[in-house]
C-alpha cells in the first residue's frame, strides 16, 4: 500500500492528511489560494513530498489515493458568480422558484432582500406539456415551443440550462425530448435534467436543486478537470475522488456531471471523520462539533451514523433536495466579533475572518474577537500558535476589550473577556440543544466529539452547560475534515418518487425502481473501479402519514434485496414503529402514504490502518512546557501547559491543564480529567459530583 | 373578571440587583432555547400531521405575574394570544394559586384569546412554593365544536354558536390528570385527533417546566427573576430608543374590509398613532361601531396584530417580550369592531378586520418609516376549500388550498415586493402540485405571476399570481372573498396592487364570486381561476430607476405599455431581441409631461 492523501480546502487553510504506508498519519497546512485552489493543493503536495524526502513526482507515483473536499460549489453560491443559467419548465410553473413555497428567512424584516436569481425570469420558460401523477401524458410536449424557448435562451447567451418538468421523475420522456431539442438547437450548452439530478417530488425542491446544479456545474467541472489534470501530469495514476454532501466519495468525473452533490464537501468530511474515529474508540452516539474561525457546526450521530437529511435543506438561500449530512451551523468561531448593543453583550455572527483577523493576529484587526478573549484568559498561548510558526501580539488587545466591551457593561478587561467566552459558549450550547430537541433527545446522554482549530478550547465549558460528561478530542482534530476524506466510502444516493397510499403500493413497482437504481449505481461505481461484490445496497422506503409535508426514510424489509407484498407490509409496520420511536406516537389506524424508494449504494474502500500507540514510558512532567495563569470560573489559576507532541497513550491530566498541540489548544477544566487513549484521542471526563 | 384592557402599571422591575449582564444574557438565551424546544416538541408529537408541520404554534415563557419573557414564534400575529389568557388564570386562581404540576387549557376569545380554535396550554414553574415562571404553548386546532366543523361558522349568531369556550381549565391538578376534564374536552370536539394534539401541547408545557427548573437550579430563583426583569427592561429600553428616533406627531389612517360574510359593507378601521418623545400611543377610536356584524376582532387578536406589525417596523434584534408590548399605549374602545362586547362572533373577524389593524398602522406610518412600513397582512378572506370524494375509493377529501401562490406583498422604500406573501408568513410552507395531485383529485395548472399586477411605484409591489386549479372529480368549492373593492394600497404615491378576482368554473360555466362561495359545485374537469391581488407600490413610479423598469419589462413583471403609461419610461429596440434600451431623452420628456398632467 502506498500513500493516501486527504485534502480539504478551507477558507483560510488547505489541510492535508497523509497516511504513510506504515500506517501513521502526517498533518500539514498550506494557505488556500483563492483564485485557483489547485495551486495551493499542488504546493502543499510538493511540501509533503519534501518532508518525505521525495520529489513531487515520485511521491505522487507512490500515492494510491487522493480524496478531496472542495469548496468550489459553495463558493460559487456564496459569491453568486456561476453560469448564466436558464430554466425550461412546465407551463404555469415558471415562477415557483421565486415563490419558494412561501418561505422567507426572516419573518420580522420586511426589507429583507430576495435571493439573487440563478435564472432571471427572462430566462425561465414554461412550455405547454403535462403529465399526471401516474406519468400519463395529459398534454403532449409542444416541441415548437421548446425550440422557441431554446432559441431565446441562445439569444441571451445562456451557458447552462436546467430542465424541470412536472412528474418527470415518473416519466422522463418529455425531459429527454427537451434535451434532444436543446442539443439540436444550441449544441454545447450544459444541460441539467431534473429527473437525473433529483428524481423526486415536489417540483419546487427539484427545480431549485436542478438550477443549483446548472449554476455551479461549469465552475465545478472546470476546477476538477484542472486539478485532476495537474495531478495526472504530476505523476498520480489513479482517480481523483471527491467528498459529497451525503458523506460518501465519488470520482471527480461523476461530480463534474452532478456538481450540486459537492456542496458542503469539506465539513461533511469532518463529520465522517468523527464517525470513523469515534467508532474506533467505541463511541457511537455523539454530537460532532466543528469550531473553526467563523462557524460552528453540530452534527448528531446515532449508532455511528450521522443524521442524513433530504428535506428542507436550505443552502445559500436555495433549497437542495439531495440527502445531505445534517449540520446545524451558527456564526460562532474564533474570529466572531463581540460588541455591546444597548447594554447587552453579543458575540457573532459577524466575523473578523482570517483577514484582518483578531486583534492579536496583529494584521490590523481592531474589533474584539473570541480569540482575543481566549488570549487574555490564558487559554491560548499569548505569543504564538502553530508551534511558534504563527506569532501573536498582545498590543491593543486589553485596551480594546476595555473600550468595546468592558466600559459599556461596567466590567474590567478580564471580566469582559470571560463574558465573551461565556456568551459564545452559551450560544453554542443552545445550538446543540436545538439539534438534540429536533430529534427528541436529551444531550446529556451523548458524548461530544470535538474538532476544528477552536473547538477544543471551548468544548469543556459547553459540556458543563449541557450536562455532558464525556468528550473525545482526537489529536488529528485540526485537520479532521481531511482525515474524514480518507476514511469515507464511496456512496451513490438515488431516490425515485413513487407516491401512493401504502395499501395500493405494488411490490413489483418497488422492485422495478430498486432494480433501475441499483443498476445505475453499479454503472457509476464500476467506472470508479468497483465491482458489484464490493457494493452494499441500503434500501429505504420514504413514508409519511397523510397530510404530512415531510416523510421518513424507513429501511426496507427486503430479504434477498427484493420486496414482496408481505415485506411491504412489514416495512409499513416498521414505519409506525419508527414514527413512535422518534415522534412518541403512531397512528396505526391511518393508512400511511408511500412517497419514494431510495437506495444508498456504498462501495467500500480499503481504509488506511491507523496506528495504535504503545503506552508512553515518559512521565507527564516530561511533557510540561510551562505554566501560565488561566481563568477558571472566578479567578486566575496557575495552570500547567503541556506539549502535545510529548503526550501519548496512558498520560492522564487532572484539570486544570492546557495542552498545546501544533494546530490547536485543549483546555482541561478543574474537575475534568483528560486521558490519552491508544489511538491518540484525548478522552475527557467530568468527574462525578 | 375578563382581561380586556392593557394594564397601565409596568410589569417589569427595573432593578438589576446583583446579577451581572453576562448571566442575564446567558439565561435569556437559555429561555429562548426552551421555548424553541417546546415548539419543536409539538411538531414532533402532535397527532394531526397538518398541525405538526404547518408551524402554527407559538411557545412562550412568562414570569410569575404573566409578563412575557421569551418566545419562539410560528406566526407572529398569533403570538400574543398566549399572554392574556395566562393573566386571566392568575387572576381567577388568585386564592388557591397555581401549583406545581398544574397544567391549564384556555381558548376563549373573551378571556384573552384570539379565536376559539387557538388553544393555549400552560403550566406554572413552582420552586419552593414560589411561582417563578410559566411555560405556555398555543396551537391552532382543526375543530372547536360549535355549529359548523372547523371553527369558521359564517352563519353563527354569536360566540356560543362558533364553538365551546374554555376560559382557563386545569387539565392537570398538582401532577394528576383530571380525566373528567380531558374527557369533556374530547367529547366537545369533532376531530378524533384533537385530544392527541392537546396532549402534545401538555407534553410541551411539561417539558418547558422541566427545562426551566434546570435553569433555575443552575442560576437560582433570584438570578432568573432578575434576568427576566432585565430582559424585559432591555426590550422596553430598545423600544423607546427606537420610538424616540421617530419624528413626533400624530399619524392617522383609515382602512376598510370590503364586507363581512353576510354582506355588511365597508367595515372601517381607523387608527391614530401619536409619537411623543419615546412614547407611542396607538388609538383605534373612531373604528366601526356597528353591533350587527359577523366579523369582530377581539382585544387579544387586535393587540396581536398591533404588536406583530410594530415588530416588523423596528430593529429585528429587539426581543419580543413584555417590555416591547408594555411600551405600547394601546387604546381600543370597548364595543367597537376591534374590541367587541363579549358574545359577538369572532371567527371571521380574526382575519378581517384583524389584519386591517396591521394595515392601518403600516399605512399611517408609511411616510415616517418608509423603509419598514409594510403591512404584514393578507386579503384572503377565508381559505379556498375543495371538498369531494375520491373517485376510486369514494372517501371524503378536503383540500384546504394552502397552495403555492403570490399575493399581497407590498414594496417598502428600497425594496420591491418579492416572493409569495409578506415576511410574517414566511414560516407557512405551501403545498405543491406534485404532492397534492398525488393525494387529491385536483390539478394545479397555473400559479405564475401575472404581469402588471404589482402596484407601480418607485419601488414596485410584488405581482400577484394567476392560479388555476381544476377538480378531477365532482367537488364543492367554498371560500370568503375580500380585497376586491379594497386591494393592497400603494403608499407615498405608489399605485395599489391589483384586486382579487375569482371566477369559479371559469372555462365552462363561469360564476364570479363577490363574497361567499358555499360548496359551489364543480363537475369533474371544471376549475376556478383566482387572480390573487398584487402588492402595493411605494413612491411615485415616475421616480423609479428607468433601468429597473427595463429589467421589469424584460422579466415581464411589467408590460412595455405599463412601463410607458405608469412609469413614463420609453424604450427603443425590442423585447423579443433582448435589445431593449432606455431612451433617456424621450423618457425625461415623457416623465415631465406626465408630471405636468399631474396624473400621479
Amino acid at each position: 500500500m502506498g500513500y493516501r492523501i486527504g485534502i480539504d480546502v478551507g477558507g483560510t487553510f488547505t489541510d492535508f492528511i497523509v497516511s504513510r504506508p506504515e500506517g501513521d498519519v502526517l498533518l500539514s497546512k498550506e494557505p488556500t489560494t483563492l483564485t485557483d485552489q489547485s495551486l495551493g493543493v499542488m504546493q502543499g503536495i510538493a511540501r509533503l513530498a519534501a518532508e518525505e524526502g521525495l520529489d513531487s513526482r515520485s511521491f505522487l507515483k507512490q500515492t494510491d489515493l487522493i480524496v478531496h473536499g472542495t469548496t468550489t460549489a459553495d463558493n460559487t453560491m456564496i459569491e453568486m458568480n456561476g453560469a448564466l443559467t436558464g430554466l425550461i419548465t412546465s407551463e404555469g410553473h415558471r415562477d415557483e422558484i421565486e415563490i419558494r413555497r412561501g418561505y422567507k428567512e426572516d419573518i420580522w424584516d420586511p426589507a429583507y432582500p430576495p435571493p439573487i436569481p440563478i435564472a432571471q425570469r427572462r430566462r425561465r420558460f414554461g412550455v405547454p406539456e403535462r403529465l399526471d401523477f401516474r406519468g400519463q401524458v395529459v398534454k403532449p410536449l409542444d416541441e415548437e415551443a421548446v425550440r422557441e424557448a431554446v432559441r431565446r435562451l441562445a439569444k441571451q447567451g445562456t451557458e447552462s440550462i436546467a430542465v424541470c418538468l412536472l412528474f418527470s421523475f415518473i416519466n422522463p420522456a418529455h425531459e429527454i425530448r427537451v434535451k434532444e431539442i436543446i442539443e439540436e438547437e444550441y449544441p454545447g450548452v450544459r444541460i441539467s435534467l431534473s429527473h437525473e439530478v433529483m428524481p423526486t417530488a415536489p417540483e419546487f425542491e427539484r427545480t431549485s436543486t436542478t438550477l443549483v446544479d446548472a449554476y455551479v456545474g461549469p465552475r465545478v467541472q472546470n476546477y476538477l478537470e484542472r486539478l485532476e489534470g495537474a495531478l495526472r501530469q504530476g505523476g498520480y495514476a489513479h482517480d481523483l475522488l471527491i467528498m459529497q454532501s451525503n458523506g460518501g466519495i465519488m470520482t471527480a468525473e461523476f461530480l463534474a456531471k452532478r456538481a450540486v452533490a459537492s456542496l458542503g464537501s469539506g465539513p461533511t468530511g469532518g463529520a465522517m471523520g468523527a464517525c470513523a474515529v469515534a467508532k474506533r474508540a467505541g463511541v457511537e452516539d455523539f454530537i460532532a462539533i466543528d469550531m473553526g474561525g467563523t462557524s460552528y457546526e453540530a452534527t448528531l450521530v446515532r449508532g455511528g451514523v450521522p443524521t442524513i437529511r433530504s428535506f428542507w435543506n436550505w443552502q445559500h438561500r436555495y433549497l437542495v433536495g439531495l440527502p445531505m449530512v445534517e449540520m446545524h451551523s451558527i456564526g460562532a468561531g474564533g474570529g466572531s466579533i463581540a460588541r455591546v448593543e444597548a447594554g447587552a453583550l453579543r458575540v457573532g455572527p459577524e466575523s473578523a475572518k482570517a483577514d484582518p483577523g483578531p486583534i492579536c493576529y496583529g494584521r490590523g484587526g481592531t474589533r474584539v474577537t473570541v480569540t482575543d478573549a481566549n488570549v487574555v484568559l490564558g487559554y491560548i498561548n499569548p505569543e504564538s500558535l502553530c508551534g511558534g510558526e504563527f506569532k501573536l501580539t498582545s498590543d491593543g488587545v486589553r485596551e480594546a476589550l476595555r473600550e468595546q466591551v468592558g466600559a459599556p457593561l461596567g466590567l474590567d478587561e478580564v471580566e469582559a473577556a470571560y463574558g465573551i467566552f461565556r456568551i459564545v459558549n452559551a450560544n453554542m450550547a443552545n445550538a446543540i440543544r436545538r439539534v438534540s430537541s429536533q430529534a427528541g433527545l436529551d444531550p446529556r446522554e451523548f458524548c461530544m466529539v470535538v474538532y476544528g482549530g477552536n473547538g477544543p478550547v471551548h468544548a469543556a465549558m459547553q459540556a458543563e452547560e449541557l450536562g455532558i460528561r464525556k468528550l473525545l478530542i482526537p489529536k488529528t482534530s485540526p485537520a479532521f475534515s481531511a482525515l474524514g476524506l480518507l476514511l469515507a466510502d464511496y456512496a451513490v444516493d438515488t431516490q425515485r418518487s413513487y407516491i401512493t397510499p401504502s395499501a395500493g403500493a405494488q411490490a413489483s413497482r418497488v422492485n422495478e425502481l430498486l432494480h433501475e437504481m441499483e443498476d445505475a449505481a453499479e454503472r457509476e461505481l464500476s467506472a470508479a473501479g468497483l465491482s458489484r461484490e464490493n457494493l452494499v445496497f441500503h434500501r429505504f422506503l420514504n413514508i409519511c402519514y397523510p397530510g404530512q409535508t415531510f416523510d421518513m426514510a424507513v429501511p426496507a424489509v427486503a430479504p434477498g434485496g427484493r420486496m414482496t407484498d408481505e415485506s411491504l407490509e412489514a416495512t409499513i409496520e416498521a414505519f409506525h414503529d419508527l414514527h413512535e420511536k422518534l415522534h412518541t406516537y403512531a397512528v396505526r389506524e391511518e393508512e400511511p402514504v408511500l412517497r419514494a424508494v431510495r437506495v444508498q449504494t456504498v462501495g467500500q474502500t480499503d481504509k488506511p490502518i491507523l496506528r495504535e500507540y504503545e503506552p508512553m514510558s515518559t512521565s507527564l512532567d516530561d511533557a510540561l512546557r510551562s505554566r501560565r495563569p488561566a481563568w477558571f470560573r472566578d479567578r486566575f489559576v496557575d495552570t500547567p501547559v503541556y506539549d502535545g507532541n510529548r503526550l501519548g497513550f496512558g498520560h492522564r491530566i487532572e484539570g486544570p491543564g492546557i495542552v498545546e498541540e501544533r494546530f490547536t489548544t485543549i483546555v482541561i477544566y478543574p474537575g475534568h480529567t483528560a486521558e490519552v487513549d491508544r489511538y491518540g484521542n484525548y478522552r475527557i471526563e467530568r468527574n462525578q459530583t | 373578571m375578563a382581561v380586556q384592557t392593557e394594564s397601565t402599571a409596568p410589569l417589569h422591575r427595573d432593578a438589576l440587583g446583583d446579577i451581572d449582564p453576562v448571566t442575564v444574557e446567558v439565561i435569556r438565551g437559555g429561555m429562548e432555547t426552551v421555548a424553541y424546544e417546546m415548539a419543536t416538541h409539538v411538531s414532533l408529537t402532535a397527532t394531526t400531521p397538518i398541525l405538526n408541520q404547518s408551524n402554527e404554534r407559538n411557545a412562550t415563557i412568562l414570569d410569575g405575574r404573566g409578563a412575557l419573557g421569551a418566545l419562539s414564534v410560528g406566526i407572529p400575529q398569533f403570538m400574543l394570544s398566549s399572554t392574556l389568557p395566562v393573566r386571566f388564570a392568575l387572576e381567577f386562581f388568585a386564592d388557591e394559586g397555581l401549583n406545581d404540576g398544574d397544567v391549564l387549557v384556555a381558548n376563549d376569545p373573551y378571556h384573552g384569546g384570539g379565536h376559539l380554535p387557538d388553544y393555549n396550554v400552560f403550566a406554572p414553574v413552582v420552586v419552593d412554593d414560589e411561582l417563578v415562571l410559566i411555560a405556555s404553548i398555543q396551537c391552532h386546532h382543526a375543530d372547536t365544536g360549535g355549529g359548523m366543523p372547523g371553527g369558521y361558522n359564517a352563519e353563527a349568531i354569536d360566540i356560543w354558536a362558533e364553538g365551546v369556550r374554555f376560559p382557563a381549565v386545569k387539565i392537570y391538578d398538582r401532577g394528576v390528570e383530571r380525566r373528567d376534564i380531558t374527557y369533556m374536552l374530547k367529547v366537545n370536539n369533532r376531530t378524533p385527533t384533537f385530544i392527541g394534539d392537546l396532549r402534545a401541547q401538555v407534553g410541551a408545557a411539561q417539558l418547558g417546566v422541566l427545562r426551566l427548573k434546570d435553569i433555575i437550579k443552575r442560576y437560582g430563583v433570584e438570578a432568573v427573576k432578575a434576568a427576566v426583569d432585565h430582559s424585559i427592561a432591555y426590550a422596553a429600553r430598545r423600544f423607546r430608543e427606537e420610538v424616540s428616533l421617530w419624528p413626533d406627531g400624530e399619524y392617522e389612517a383609515d382602512c376598510y374590509v370590503d364586507h363581512d360574510p353576510i354582506g355588511n359593507q365597508d367595515i372601517h378601521v381607523h387608527v391614530k398613532i401619536t409619537v411623543k418623545g419615546d412614547q407611542l400611543t396607538v388609538d383605534f377610536t373612531g373604528s366601526d361601531n356597528r353591533q350587527d356584524l359577523k366579523a369582530y376582532s377581539t382585544f387579544g387578536n387586535t393587540r396581536g396584530y398591533v404588536v406583530a406589525q410594530l415588530a416588523t417596523m423596528m430593529d429585528p434584534s429587539i426581543p419580543k417580550n413584555e417590555g416591547f408590548f408594555d411600551s405600547i399605549d394601546l387604546i381600543v374602545p370597548e364595543g367597537c369592531v376591534l374590541n367587541p362586547t363579549p358574545g359577538k362572533t369572532v371567527a371571521a373577524g380574526t382575519h378581517h378586520p384583524g389584519v386591517e389593524v396591521g394595515e392601518a398602522i403600516a399605512k399611517a406610518m408609511s411616510g415616517v418609516l418608509p423603509d419598514r412600513s409594510c403591512p404584514q397582512i393578507y386579503k384572503l378572506g377565508g381559505p379556498n376549500v375543495f371538498v369531494g370524494n375520491q373517485p376510486d375509493t369514494g372517501e371524503l377529501f378536503i383540500d384546504h388550498g394552502v397552495d403555492v401562490l403570490a399575493a399581497y406583498c407590498n414594496a417598502v422604500r428600497g425594496q420591491d415586493g418579492w416572493g409569495s406573501m409578506p415576511a410574517s408568513f414566511g414560516n407557512l410552507v405551501r403545498a405543491t402540485a406534485e404532492v397534492n395531485e398525488s393525494i387529491f383529485p385536483v390539478r394545479h395548472e397555473w400559479c405564475d405571476y401575472a404581469t402588471d399586477t404589482g402596484g407601480a411605484g418607485q419601488w414596485r409591489g410584488c405581482p400577484g399570481s394567476r392560479v388555476v386549479k381544476r377538480a378531477l372529480a365532482p367537488a364543492g368549492f367554498s371560500t370568503w372573498m375580500v380585497g376586491i373593492k379594497y386591494p393592497m394600497a400603494g403608499v407615498q404615491g405608489g399605485h395599489d396592487g391589483s384586486p382579487n378576482h375569482l371566477t369559479c368554473r371559469f372555462d365552462t360555466d363561469p360564476c364570479e364570486i363577490h363574497n361567499i362561495a358555499n360548496a359551489l359545485p364543480h363537475a369533474a374537469g371544471e376549475g376556478f381561476e383566482y387572480l390573487y391581488g398584487g402588492g402595493g407600490g411605494w413612491g411615485d413610479p415616475l421616480d423609479r430607476d428607468p433601468e429597473a423598469v427595463r429589467d421589469d419589462v424584460l422579466d415581464e413583471y411589467v408590460s412595455r405599455a405599463s412601463a410607458e403609461r405608469d412609469f413614463g419610461v420609453v424604450f427603443s429596440g425590442s423585447l423579443d431581441e433582448y435589445d431593449l434600451r432606455v431612451e433617456i431623452d424621450a423618457t425625461r420628456e415623457r416623465r415631465e409631461s406626465l408630471r405636468a398632467d399631474g396624473r400621479t
